[in-house]
């Protein structure tokens, strides 16, 4: 135990990782708070970078951004009312009217205290979490796996802030996707329509820059250019955190927890848990009246469970290589490219490296704190950038970035068109990451699903027979059949309720 | 871009009944029960089925209209028009614009293009594009190709590093 915490911080304690970790923060923070450009965006854009880093330094880079870019999305919420990301649109409202009110310091510096204890709270879960269900995993057959992989598919669904029909469309969409190319159980080119680039399959990064950053930089065209920020002069910004801590500890206790388990669910990552944080603290509050007018509580609490999400999210991606959220699922492929292979074994036989990600992941949590302070002081400036600067950059890192993944002009092509997919889908209200995850994990899915099948000699039974896997099964199932339930709940109501909640 | 609900529904029952019927013609591996072609049939299946929902309109009723954030001091309206819409499809066409003249022209010139075209649509004046259509290219080839060593096209306008 000792010696591999030794071994992790000489693992972390290069140069190449300090440097890479401080530039991936300063990275982080400055995408994050510009308005339209997210996290997963930030982390996505980041990868053909990490091609070229070692693997520490890689992770080190994935971790760092994204719990950078998650806080800093709080900086334009509350000078602008325009979310940096969508982690942060939950309370936009709320911080915005606090600097209304002019208490700017005290919401910017909740938003950098709290993230910074619900990030190392996030990596406490991970680092307790973690081990003990690497223990059951182990025993894990195809069946559960497969079981596992459908369930994290479902929550991805269940959870999305739209119809859960378009949702697990779009799921069916991103494995149709995973169809293509010539990786399946018969070694068969499939659906590749002749195009020798098909064979190798859609990566899932340059989907994802196009579905994340092409996208939106499509919608950029369509919509006015938000205003520019007023300069301001703050005060101290650290002022009265501490007692805010003292004051709604409790609050932040089940921020925390909140954004933990919404992290460790398969597909559900910081913005439901800030959505579902927010609605917490307004529910149980004793004074629910404040919310809205610039009160400081729904902050504290939904500040504290996004960041704790991030860290938890990394709980099912390095036990089972299913992503708790997309940026979850960018590291994903970022651990396969750097040879650790998510897995059980990971966690006995690349022990010291996880102890390293646990490290960064403090780290990173801590130096958000300096970072983020210089940042607010700086954001006037940096959200000064106009946007016919900032999205032609952004343009060409797609081009390049997609290109550098295969060294191949097919990645630039793959970017076009998913930005095209991913703009339709989101313009007509189908989650792009229920279609997202539906890629990154159907090769999984296939795999176990046809494994499991030759092993049954083609029969069903045997994936209810094992007991972990009857019940991820009917856990899996209920999530597939919610929706039908309601649906014709609803239609069963009598008549006059119905037509005063449908519409 | 919104679409009707049927419009949409009803291309996902075609596209999923594609990928079935695709998946069944793929040959089965000799000798055993499953093999390349279940999954496409399954998924196709599936998607075909959700397509009919969306159609029929089953689960409309969970969808969440996206609020519209409004800013302060008023804002000037889009203007609208037919060709307005079209201007979305700008940053995929100067990608595939990237993909078809890269190697010929190299990659500071297209991607200096590129910078020039996007900063216009979004309102950008010359004063701006331009010296960012300069500089931008050159730091990205600086860190992609230099640090990172990308093998980005030269074309007609090699970099001295």
């Amino acid at each position: 135990m000792l010696k591999t915490l030794i071994d992790a911080f000489a693992l972390i304690s290069t140069w190449e990782v300090i440097i890479a970790m401080f530039a991936a923060s300063v990275y982080g923070l400055v995408i994050g708070s510009l308005p339209g450009l997210s996290a997963t965006m930030a982390t996505a854009l980041l990868v053909p970078v990490t091609f070229y880093l070692s693997p520490i330094a890689a992770i080190a880079t994935i971790v760092a951004a994204s719990s950078m870019a998650i806080f800093s999305g709080d900086i334009p919420g509350a000078l602008l009312r325009i979310p940096g990301t969508p982690a942060s649109a939950a309370y936009a409202d709320e911080a915005y009217a606090m600097t209304r009110k002019g208490e700017a310091e005290l919401a910017l510096g909740a938003g950098v205290w709290f993230s910074a204890v619900g990030g190392i709270a996030g990596t406490l879960s991970l680092m307790i979490l973690a081990p003990p269900l690497a223990e059951i995993a182990l025993s894990f057959s195809t069946f559960e796996y497969f079981w596992l992989a459908l369930l994290g598919l479902m929550c991805a669904t269940l959870v999305a802030r739209s119809s859960p029909v378009k949702a697990i469309a779009g799921m069916f969409l991103g494995l149709l996707v995973s169809c293509i190319g010539i990786e399946n159980p018969g070694g068969v080119p499939r659906f590749t329509f002749g195009i020798t680039d098909l064979f190798g399959g859609i990566e899932p990064i340059p989907a994802l820059v196009g579905v994340f950053a092409v996208a939106q930089v499509m919608r950029a065209m369509l919509t006015p250019e938000p205003p520019p920020i007023p300069r301001r002069k703050f005060g101290s910004i650290m002022a009265g955190q501490w007692m805010l801590t003292l004051k709604y500890h409790w609050q932040m206790t089940r921020g925390n927890i909140v954004g933990i388990i919404i992290g460790v669910l398969p597909g559900a990552g910081a913005d439901m848990a800030a959505w579902v944080s927010y609605a917490i603290s307004k529910r149980f509050s004793k004074e629910p009246e404040k919310f809205g007018t610039g009160h400081v509580e729904g902050l504290v609490e939904a500040g504290a469970s996004n960041n704790a999400s991030i860290a938890s999210g990394w709980v099912p991606s390095l036990l089972f290589g299913i992503p708790g959220d997309t940026i979850a699922a960018i590291a994903i492929g970022v651990l396969y490219m750097k040879g650790l292979n998510p897995g059980p074994t990971l966690f006995t036989e690349k022990a010291s490296s996880m102890y390293a990600i646990y490290l960064m992941f403090i780290i990173a949590n801590i130096i958000m704190i300096p970072l983020g302070i210089v940042m607010i002081r700086l954001a006037s400036y940096v959200l000064r950038a106009p946007r016919a600067a900032v999205m032609p950059v952004i343009m060409l890192c797609c081009a390049v970035g997609s290109f550098a993944i295969g060294n191949n002009m097919f990645g630039v092509v793959t970017v076009a068109t998913f930005g095209i997919i991913g703009y339709v889908m989101e313009a007509n209200g189908y989650p792009v990451a229920a279609m997202v995850l539906g890629i990154v994990m159907g090769t999984m899915i296939e795999q176990s699903f046809v494994t499991s099948l030759i092993k049954s000699d083609g029969s069903v039974l045997p994936f209810f027979e094992r007991p972990i896997a009857a019940i991820l099964a009917a856990m899996a199932i209920g999530a597939l059949v919610w929706p039908v339930l309601v649906w014709i709940w609803r239609r069963i109501k009598p008549a006059a309720t119905a037509a005063a909640s449908s519409r | 871009m919104r679409l009707p609900d049927r419009v949409t529904g009803l291309f996902l029952v075609g596209l999923g009944a594609a990928a079935a019927y695709g998946g069944w013609q793929l040959p089965p591996v000799p000798g055993q029960p499953v093999g390349p072609n279940v999954f496409p049939l399954v998924i196709g299946t599936g998607l075909a089925l959700c397509g009919l929902a969306i159609a029929f309109g089953i689960g409309h009723s969970f969808e969440e209209e996206e609020e519209l954030i409004p800013v302060e001091g008023g804002q000037p309206q889009p203007p609208t028009g037919k060709l307005y819409g079209l201007r979305a499809l700008l940053p995929p066409a100067l990608l595939l614009f990237y993909v078809a003249m890269a190697d010929r022209l190299g990659f500071i010139i297209t991607a200096g293009l590129i910078v020039y075209a996007t900063a216009t649509a979004l309102g950008a004046r010359w004063k701006l594009a331009l010296p960012l259509a300069v500089l931008a290219p050159i730091g990205i080839h600086l860190i992609f190709s230099k640090l990172l060593r990308v093998p980005l096209p030269a074309g007609l306008l090699p970099m001295p590093w």
